[in-house]
Parts: structure tokens; C-alpha cells; sequence
């Protein structure tokens, strides 16, 4: 099973990280699920693939009543954000998923009905939490071409999706950045491979560096917190990415 | 609709049901391990006013021991079937998956039904009987670890109102006796009643 982490806690508006399962196979990359409540009510952040879904869904529970969740954040639309989508609209059918406009007719392979999704502009949207406002925040083309962020102002909080990934080599998955210099080498070519555009690159940098953000959270990999968000948007902001061998 | 799909149809909705039951029963033991925390706080404090009663509430004493160590198999308890409840929400899940599986494998053996594509249905069915009989006997296994711990209440009630009816033997100390026994009496029956409820789920008596 995998095991909940409270990352930031205010009363009831939470933050909880799901994330690594000693008993998932070395095969399935590993993925961070995230948590967000307010109120009486949940957000699930990229709920990960079908295969996960057993072992997302009881750590879930053991923290928080999985029937009160008022809906899904879908990133983008690659199998490990959200091909347990069914799985999770079987138990709460009349959960809405948010997710770009982009994908709108390609997610629901995974899933769903008509009623399900609801898609968000390239600009961005609010997404009311029980009166909690979160924002999702434009990040096309890193790596999908329809992808969103979602920031929590109250928290400081960003959940960066595929950006600030790094796949961690089996024994170090502490679940934040305690080294940066050490840390990055593992989020290095995931970035070049992954993400396609230096131009959107440079403009999310611009973008997020004008937040106040204390945590910065992949969904796959480590948590950066304090100066090792800047630290990090440096980082991404020198790189080349787009870059392929072949 | 086909009857196979109007069946395999109906079991996913039960399962879907059956995964909303236990984690309202998940809910309510999480609730009820909240509230058996507190009784362990409470029988430290019953033994401190016995200590400091001394020989003017022995049977108290007696009685708030009792307390304590009914107090810690309350907690080990609360702890396996914390341990239980995990198991059956995560095999309900895997459950709620199989069903998936089967009904898109049986439209495509509807479709086309090739030699091959009814294997790989049959192994599949052969893999859901094992996670149903495996979620079967989790369901009796939590269904046991719960009447034991109702069990257990009942027997924490008798020594809440045994302590009760001693504390009027305290003397000086005969009110605040009174009271660490009373408020260990509502909680234990707090619990006894959360236990009942959870023993009556459809959960296990599948209607
Ligand atoms: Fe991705
Ligand atoms: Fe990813």
C-alpha cells in the first residue's frame, strides 16, 4: 500500500501527498498522487493509472473519506495521471474531472460520461474547493502540449505535474529534495527528453517565479520546498530541453 | 443488453456498493479508534485517584487495574481491525478493477468469439473467484474481529459500572471517583453502540 503524508495543514484545508508503494512493480514508474481538502470536500490531483488504483484508493481512505471527494485535476492526459479514472467514477459517479480542453475527447477512453469532464481553457480557470480557490495554471508543452499546474495562493503551494520530476534510483526516496545539486541529476533527462518547447519553458519559468510558492510538488519523484524552489526554476530556466539523439 | 451484461453489469454496481459499505465502515472505525484512544487516558487517570485514595476505594483499585488492561486489549484490537479494514478496501478495489476487465473481455467475446479471446476470459474469471474468495474471508474475518471487540465492550461496560457503584464507596473521595467512572461508562458505551451499528452493516449481511 502506498502512505499519505501531510505536507501542509491548515484546520481542515490540507495537503496530502500519496505516494511511494513498496509493493509496486520496478516496471510502473512511480507516481505521487496528491490530496487537496477544504471545507468538507476533496480534490484528487492526477489520481495515477488503473493499475495503481488498489493501492491509491486505500491509502486514500485510511486519511480521508474517499465518498466526500468533490472531483478530479487530470494534469494532462498520459496514462499514469489518470487512467484509473473509471475506477475512481465507478465509486462516485458524479465526480466531474477537470482537465484541459485539449483532451476533452481523448480522456474519456479512460472513462467517464458526457457530464464528467470539465475542461479548462488554455488561459487557465479557478477551481472552487468549498470556497477555496485554486488556480490551474497554464504549463503547455511541458511535456504535454494541454497541461496544467494547479496553485493553492492560501498554501503556497504548486502542484507542477511532470515539471520537477526526477526518476530517483531505487533507496533514495526521501520525499523532499534534501541535496539539490545531488537531486537534479536525477530530473536532468527526464527534462531534456521529456519536455518539448524551450520558448514554453522560459515562459512558465517567468510565470512561476513571479508566485510565492513554498512547495513545489511533481508527480513524479520529490517535493522542493523553500529556496530550493528557485533554486529549481533556475535551474529549468538554463536548460536546453527538446533534445533527442536520434 | 444481453443477459451476460445485464449480469456482469449488476455486479459492478454491487461492487461499487460494496466499496461505498466499507468505507463507511472504515469512517466509523476510524472514528471509534479516535474514541478508544481516550479510554486509555482515562484508566491512567482512574488508577492515579485509586492510588491516591489508598485504602479508602481498594475496590476501586481493584476495578480501575481492570480498566487499564482492558484499556490496552481495547487498543490491540482497534489495531487488527484497522489492519482488516485496510485489506478489505483495498480488495474491494481490486474487485471494482476485475469487473472492468471482465465486462470489456466479454463484449469483445460477444463480438468475436475466437478461441483465444474466451481463454483469456476464463483465466480472468479464474483470477476474480480468487479475489472474491480472498475478499470473503477478510469480510468473515473482520466480521469475527468485530463481534470479539464488541465482546470485549460489553465486558469494558460491566467494569465502567462496577467502577461506578465502588466509587460510592470512596469516602472523601467519592465524587471525583464517580465522575473518572461515569465519563469511562459513556465512553465504553460510545464505542458499544458505534460496534453495534458496524456488526448490522450490509456490508456483511449482504442485503
Ligand atoms: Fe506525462
Ligand atoms: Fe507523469
Amino acid at each position: 500500500m502506498k502512505t499519505t503524508k501531510t505536507i501542509f495543514q491548515d484546520g481542515n484545508h490540507k495537503w496530502v501527498a500519496i505516494v511511494r508503494d513498496p509493493e509496486k512493480p520496478n516496471f510502473l514508474i512511480d507516481t505521487n498522487e496528491y490530496l487537496v481538502t477544504h471545507g468538507g470536500q476533496g480534490l484528487l490531483l492526477d489520481p495515477g493509472g488503473a493499475e495503481i488504483f488498489p493501492a491509491v484508493f486505500s491509502a486514500l481512505s485510511a486519511e480521508f473519506d474517499p465518498s466526500t471527494l468533490a472531483g478530479i485535476f487530470a494534469s494532462h492526459q498520459d496514462p499514469d495521471i489518470c487512467s484509473s479514472l473509471a475506477l475512481w467514477l465507478e465509486f462516485n459517479p458524479q465526480m466531474p474531472c477537470y482537465v484541459s480542453w485539449l483532451w476533452g475527447g481523448f480522456i474519456p477512453h479512460f472513462g467517464g460520461s458526457a457530464k464528467t469532464f470539465v475542461t479548462i481553457p488554455d488561459e487557465g480557470a479557478d477551481i472552487s474547493l468549498d470556497g477555496l480557490i485554486l488556480r490551474a495554471v497554464p504549463a503547455h508543452y511541458l511535456h504535454s502540449s494541454g497541461n496544467f499546474n494547479l496553485y493553492d495562493k492560501i498554501a503556497k503551494v504548486l502542484f507542477s505535474g511532470d515539471v520537477g520530476a526526477a526518476l530517483l534510483p531505487p533507496g533514495q526516496d526521501g520525499l523532499f529534495v534534501e541535496n539539490f545539486d545531488a537531486h537534479i541529476r536525477h530530473a536532468e533527462g527526464f527534462h531534456k527528453r521529456w519536455m518539448g518547447s524551450n520558448e514554453a519553458k522560459r515562459r512558465w519559468c517567468e510565470r512561476v517565479s513571479q508566485m510565492d510558492i513554498d512547495m513545489l510538488c511533481p508527480q513524479h519523484g520529490a517535493i522542493y520546498q523553500g529556496a530550493d524552489v528557485q533554486r529549481f526554476i533556475n535551474w529549468f530556466d538554463e536548460l536546453q530541453v527538446g533534445i533527442v539523439a536520434a | 443488453m444481453t443477459t451476460a451484461l445485464t449480469t456482469i453489469s449488476a455486479t459492478a454496481s454491487k461492487a461499487g456498493v460494496d466499496l461505498l459499505r466499507i468505507v463507511r465502515i472504515n469512517e466509523e472505525i476510524k472514528s471509534v479508534v479516535g474514541v478508544a484512544f481516550k479510554i486509555n487516558i482515562m484508566a491512567l487517570n482512574a488508577i492515579f485517584l485509586a492510588k491516591r485514595a489508598g485504602t479508602a476505594a481498594r475496590g476501586f483499585g481493584v476495578l480501575s487495574n481492570e480498566l487499564r488492561v482492558f484499556s490496552q486489549d481495547l487498543r490491540n484490537c482497534m489495531s487488527s481491525l484497522t489492519g482488516l479494514i485496510h485489506g478489505c478496501v483495498n480488495e474491494v478495489s481490486l474487485v471494482l478493477q476485475d469487473i472492468r476487465h471482465t465486462r470489456l473481455l466479454r463484449q469483445a467475446v460477444e463480438m468475436a468469439p475466437t478461441a483465444r479471446i474466451c481463454q483469456v476470459l476464463a483465466a480472468r474469471e479464474i483470477e476474480n473467484d480468487r479475489h472474491s474468495v480472498r475478499l470473503a474471508s477478510l469480510r468473515k474475518q473482520l466480521k469475527r474481529a468485530l463481534e470479539d471487540a464488541f465482546q470485549m465492550v460489553e465486558l469494558g461496560g460491566v467494569l465502567a459500572k462496577s467502577a461506578k457503584i465502588e466509587a460510592a464507596y470512596g469516602q472523601s473521595f467519592a465524587v471525583p471517583l464517580a465522575q473518572v467512572s461515569g465519563e469511562f461508562d459513556a465512553i465504553v458505551e460510545e464505542i458499544r453502540s458505534s460496534l453495534e451499528a458496524l456488526r448490522r452493516s450490509a456490508f456483511f449481511t449482504g442485503k
